[in-house]
């Protein structure tokens, strides 16, 4: 049973309770749409056929993300013709005041993280499965048919993580041990970026402002602990699948982060 | 019908994902769409690397292919073309969100399209993993 009020389609919504929603949503929306055109980007980097049309599908599927989550801020009021329209139109550096985009997904840090496709492979290993256990948790958030767009997304970011896997091994397999020990070599690179995905701690003097807020209300319903700990599991099992290692003491990057940076959020409206 | 990219395709509305969607060109997107006559050697010439290894570096051209992997690599590439087929109703889904407006019906459209990419990527995959098992483990 919930321990937080819920509300469903058509339901009044207190204004407060709203605005942070929207905010939440538009990160997901926007970041979704913005990931897809990242994706897109490393399509420079595929080898061989099969990788080039997987990775347009995983485009594809990031720009489908982004539409069930715009398709319910409309509903709500929203202008997200608008957003798609920016993002559209300035892929490279789309404006911050119209459009909520995490860090890691801005082109000016994306791009410098991948050389060649074993990054590529490595990412959808190592960084994907922080956002599968990150955007996981809003699938039980107190905005209904919020929760019930994760889940459909939810069940697809699983199919991204089987592609990582995949993309890896076969790097592996056509570039030998030598190939084996540079991927190993590149995996603290990623994890501090998954690592970061969560925000700093719920609790100590760098928590962040709006946590508490957002935990209140049931918009967010995991503690960043807990993310990081489920983010471990799953990147371990991944690792540990493609034949790599999992390096110990990694250092969190949190200016990638999604979702916790928003002390000075940005109307959605 | 010439030859070579279509000028009809359907594009996507972001020119940076437009054009890093050419690298599938380079592996005969949208070429002899829709003729009856195919030209499977000349796809092939385009799709053959996917099938080099390190133990098969030089995959053989596809007159020089036995019947059974002729028609494994013919299955091969008509997985391909249907893919490239959806790719393009997807795409088209896409340009007519960005055109009309964000709208649950238009939404459910596109996600019913880019099911059916994605079915037919893997299955494109899943043909490829056919024909690899009748390929010789080492050499052309
Ligand atoms: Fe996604």
């Amino acid at each position: 049973m919930a321990k937080y009020k819920t509300y469903d389609k058509g339901d009044a919504l207190p204004e407060d309770y709203k605005k942070a929603l929207l905010n939440l949503m538009a990160f997901q929306a926007d970041s979704e749409y913005a990931g897809g055109q990242r994706v897109a980007e490393n399509m420079q980097y595929a080898p061989r056929p099969e990788e080039a049309y997987r990775l347009s599908k995983k485009v594809m599927e990031e720009f489908g993300h982004a539409y069930y989550v715009w398709s319910l801020m409309a509903e709500l009021g929203v202008n997200v013709d608008a957003r798609l329209r920016e993002l559209v139109e300035h892929p490279d550096n789309p404006d911050p005041k119209k459009v909520n985009v995490i860090n890691g997904f801005r082109r000016e840090n994306w791009s410098p993280m991948f050389h060649d496709w074993a990054d590529v492979g490595l990412f959808s290993t190592v960084v994907t499965p922080a956002a599968v256990a990150f955007l996981g948790q809003y699938r039980e958030c107190s905005y209904l048919p919020w929760a019930r767009v994760n889940v459909r997304i939810h069940k697809e970011e699983h199919g991204h993580l089987a592609f990582g896997v995949w993309a890896s091994k076969r790097c592996i397999e056509f570039g030998g041990e030598a190939m084996r020990a540079d991927m190993q070599s590149r995996v603290p690179k990623f994890m501090r970026m998954g690592l970061g995905f969560y925000g700093r701690p719920s609790t100590g003097d760098k928590k962040s402002q709006m946590f508490d807020i957002y935990y209140e209300y049931g918009i967010k319903v995991r503690k960043p602990e807990e993310l990081q700990a489920e983010y471990m599991e799953l990147v371990e099992a991944r690792l540990k699948e493609v034949g790599l290692e999992m390096p110990r003491d990694v250092q969190p990057d949190y200016d990638m982060r999604v979702g916790y940076a928003m002390d000075n959020p940005v109307a959605a409206e | 019908m010439s030859r070579g990219v279509a000028a009809a395709a359907p594009r996507f509305p972001d020119p940076l994902v437009e054009e890093r969607h050419g690298i599938l060109a380079r592996y005969g997107y949208r070429l002899d769409r829709g003729g009856l006559e195919r030209d499977w050697p000349g796809m092939w010439k385009l799709l053959q690397g996917d099938f080099a290894t390190r133990g098969r570096p030089w995959v053989t051209g596809f007159e020089q292919l036995s019947p059974r992997q002729q028609e494994a690599a013919r299955v091969y590439m008509r997985r391909r073309l249907v893919a490239d087929e959806l790719l393009d109703a997807c795409k088209q889904a896409h340009a007519d969100l960005h055109q009309s407006g964000i709208a649950p019906e238009l939404v459910e459209r596109y996600a019913i399209a880019r099911d059916a990419y994605e079915d037919a990527v893997m299955e494109f995959g899943r043909a490829r993993e056919q024909l690899d098992t009748l390929l010789p483990k080492d050499g052309g």
